[in-house]
């Protein structure tokens, strides 16, 4: 609901942000985003909290981070680091993103090294992982809907899907054949013939 | 569950691979840089190849340690990517804690470097691209192949989490995280209440492994 803020609303011209308002922002975000929901909560705070840049402008980025290989939330970082201050803006955005909950993970994994076989510890996890698979196997699922018009779209989810579950093919040959193959069905094409 | 139990198998034959010289602390980086980018749609898409690299192909970690350090990241804040340095802490775990945590730095500075310099030079020159055919066709082309990967990746982590420790499956676990999923889809409610309460149904010895 607070997704299209007023279009009229233009972000205060009080200058980009500095370098370490862009660190303080992310690491903000980071923080924020306990159990997933971090693009929910960097445009939150991004375009309605801080001002820094506009629903549009954001909703690009998003698009970017999405379209190239990486963590979209680490990509977005980039984004918005290169956006205000170039490179060394991005460098302190991912900075503000991954250092503090960076070190908080390594303080748990060290915990958990340290006390996994414990039989108490191993009872309590053997159900957190089966919540957590649940959460793995609903990723599928969320993007399926935009695909059901499309039977080629569909096939070659399924060849993916069928090489890596049932052939057990590693996924960089695959891709390297399949992503190739889905770029050329998917070329623009001037006349209307094809999809 | 006669394939669970023969990669249990393998896994117990599988000899682990010392990280405690610098030769196989550069292989452990090779390994996740020559991954970076190829994680399409946002990093989850690379999950059963850290499962093949982890447990399959060097041993650091057993399939129950795997499904542990996926939801250690799934329920910590920050991006759940981070996964990366827990496996590599613990690839490094048995030669002590500053080989741990070198290759738990080490390992998802690999994973991160290459695609995050794409996106800069992306975000410096995204104008020229934004029209350009190659774009779209990367776009609507990828849309689909990742679509395959994230139902492949989602199986393997239920085979991976929903296991006991003789190798068959664990059907408590397998109907908990049906349910889950549906509740992802459905509600929006935080995945850590799925997580906490599954835990409570684990404590109680109703989903064990």
């Amino acid at each position: 609901m607070t997704e299209s803020t007023d279009p009229g609303v233009i972000p205060e011209p009080s200058g980009p942000p500095t370098h370490s308002q862009i660190f303080l922002g992310m690491l903000q975000v980071a923080l924020s985003a306990f159990g997933g929901g971090l693009s929910a909560w960097s445009q939150r705070i991004v375009v309605e909290q801080k001002r820094w840049m506009s629903n549009e402008e954001f909703l690009t980025g998003l698009t970017v981070a999405r379209l190239f290989p990486g963590p979209n939330q680490i990509n977005m970082a980039v984004y918005i680091g290169t956006q205000f201050r170039g490179l060394s803006g991005a460098l302190v955005a991912l900075a503000g993103m991954l250092l503090v909950p960076f070190t908080l993970l390594m303080g748990l994994g060290v915990l958990y090294f340290s006390v996994h076989e414990l039989p108490a510890v191993d009872r309590v996890l053997a159900g957190v992982v089966a919540a957590a698979a649940g959460m793995a196997l609903s990723m599928g699922f969320k993007i399926l809907n935009q695909y059901w018009k499309d039977p080629v779209a569909l096939l070659l989810a399924a060849v993916m899907f069928a090489g890596l579950a049932f052939a057990h093919l590693r996924l960089v040959p695959l891709v390297l054949v399949m992503g190739p193959i889905a770029m050329a069905w998917y070329w623009p094409r001037q006349e209307a013939s094809g999809s | 569950m006669a394939l669970a139990s023969v990669s249990v198998l393998l896994a117990a034959a599988c000899k682990p691979m010392h990280l405690g010289d610098l030769g196989n602390l550069a292989k452990l980086i090779w390994q996740f840089l020559s991954l970076s980018l190829f994680s399409l749609g946002g990093g989850n898409t690379l999950l059963a190849e850290y499962h093949h690299l982890s447990v399959d192909k060097y041993c650091w970690l057993t399939n129950s340690q795997f499904a542990d350090l996926y939801a250690l990241a799934e329920a910590a804040p920050g991006p759940s990517s981070m996964i990366v340095g827990l496996l590599g802490l613990g690839a490094g775990w048995h030669e002590g804690p500053l080989w741990a945590l070198l290759s738990a730095y080490g390992a998802e500075i690999a994973i991160l470097l290459p695609s995050t310099l794409v996106m800069v030079m992306a975000c410096l020159g995204w104008r020229q691209f934004e029209h350009s055919p190659l774009r779209v066709a990367f776009e609507r082309g990828l849309g689909p192949i990742t679509l395959g990967i994230l139902f492949a990746v989602g199986l393997k982590i239920v085979r991976t989490a929903d296991v006991t420790r003789a190798g068959t499956l664990s059907i408590p676990g397998v109907i908990v995280s049906i349910v889950v999923c549906v509740l992802m889809l459905r509600t929006r409610i935080s995945p850590l209440w799925f997580m906490a309460f599954a835990g409570v149904l684990g404590a109680l010895g109703i989903i064990n492994r």
